[in-house]
């Protein structure tokens, strides 16, 4: 199910993930059924009753979760910084090849 | 706003912005003599608002995404024709709501700004598909799972990204729009939100939304660019999408601001193609 890249670049390297506000979210699981790449994970008998748990499912630049989210508690990185960072690696990846 | 619409607010007791979308329905029927539909009571009495449905197109307020009263329009099969979500427009104002369920000063601020937008929409400058002079007609490749086929064009001009989106360029001009893929996992498209004319948006930046009953679906663009023209058939038939979201299910056109330093994070048809039906298989088993 995961990407295991993304424009060439390992998933695992790029930092794109949905990034919980608990102070705002109130577990109404909106984002949780939403997603169809299992990045959160629902815990019924926890205080949290919800984590990101797949970061790197995250499709980058992706934030379809967040446009179901009432409270607006998800949030992403900076889209600019992500490519460009996709971008660095990249190079790196050309220097080092 | 000139025309006389019925208007289905959200009408949500559990935040702020439920009762923003109240009072401007409110004040939209009783100062703009538009039709208001109870969300509450039209669940159990819909017959009460058949005629008024019938007879005017539907603008629905949400209050946040959560979208309850799209979700009710979907669940009825109201078409809707036009929407507002109050949190964005507060977003957009740069008012911040309160936790409460008063309508303070800030949120009767928010109101008449929102107010004032709607009664000004029918002076927005858009251009039609004619004036940007590109045309799209396309062979393509396809790819069947089941009942679903996913087209992709072969064109050397259209580069996709990885999130499903394309882009035809044709000089300095470029057309963009999503792939099949987006549109056959959205199912039955309701509603476009265009991007703003004359926007400036960066490659991976947001350029419009459309949204189907199970999801909101936003364009991620290929290309940066200033926008010069949208489509605005989608506005009123958001399922063009559809039928072919490489034809006349466009998006937007834009002005490209950074073509060559976009293409390196842009692929063509031999690799988009490839990566569609892992995602594909992947979807569906």
């Amino acid at each position: 199910m995961s990407e295991t890249t993304f424009m060439g670049v390992e998933r695992e390297k790029i930092d794109w993930k949905p990034v919980i506000d608990y102070a705002k979210c109130n577990f109404c699981m909106e984002c949780a059924k939403f997603c169809p790449h299992r990045v959160f994970e629902i815990r019924e008998n926890e205080e949290i009753k919800l984590i990101v748990k797949n970061p790197f499912n995250c499709v980058v630049f992706c934030r379809a979760c967040s446009k179901t989210c009432g409270p607006d508690a998800l949030s992403f990185p900076d889209k600019n910084e992500t490519s460009q960072m996709i971008r660095e690696i990249r190079k790196e990846a050309e220097n080092n090849g | 706003m000139v025309e006389k619409y019925a208007v289905l607010p959200c009408n949500g007791l559990d935040k702020c912005a439920g009762v923003i979308s109240r009072e401007i329905a409110l004040r939209l029927c009783g100062e703009a003599g538009h039709e208001i539909i109870c969300p509450v009571f039209s669940r159990i009495a819909e017959v009460k608002y058949r005629k008024i449905i019938s007879e005017h197109p539907l603008f629905v307020i949400d209050g946040c995404p959560t979208r309850c009263a799209s979700k009710l329009a979907v669940e009825k099969n109201f078409k809707i024709s036009n929407k507002i979500t109050v949190t964005e427009e507060a977003k957009k104002s740069g008012i911040e709501l309160n936790d409460t369920l008063q309508l303070r000063e800030k949120e009767q601020a928010l109101i008449g700004i929102i107010l004032n937008d709607l009664m000004n929409t029918g002076n927005k400058v858009t251009q039609t598909i004619e004036e940007t002079g590109v045309s799209c007609h396309f062979d393509y490749e396809t790819f069947q799972k089941g009942k679903f086929l996913f087209r992709v064009p072969v064109n050397k001009e259209i580069f996709f990204n990885e999130n499903d989106c394309w882009a035809y360029v044709s000089g300095n001009r470029a057309r963009i729009g999503v792939t099949d893929f987006v549109q056959q996992n959205l199912s039955d498209i309701l509603f476009f939100t265009p991007p703003e004319m004359g926007a400036e948006i960066d490659q991976f930046g947001e350029a419009g939304e459309i949204e189907s009953s199970k999801s909101v679906f936003e364009l991620i663009t290929p290309v940066s660019g200033k926008v010069i023209a949208v489509n605005e058939a989608l506005i009123q038939k958001p399922e063009l999408i559809n039928e072919n979201p490489y034809e006349l299910g466009w998006i937007a056109d834009l002005e490209l601001t950074a073509f060559e330093n976009d293409k390196e994070l842009l692929i063509g048809f031999d690799k988009y193609f490839e990566i569609m039906k892992r995602k594909v298989n992947d979807l569906n088993g």
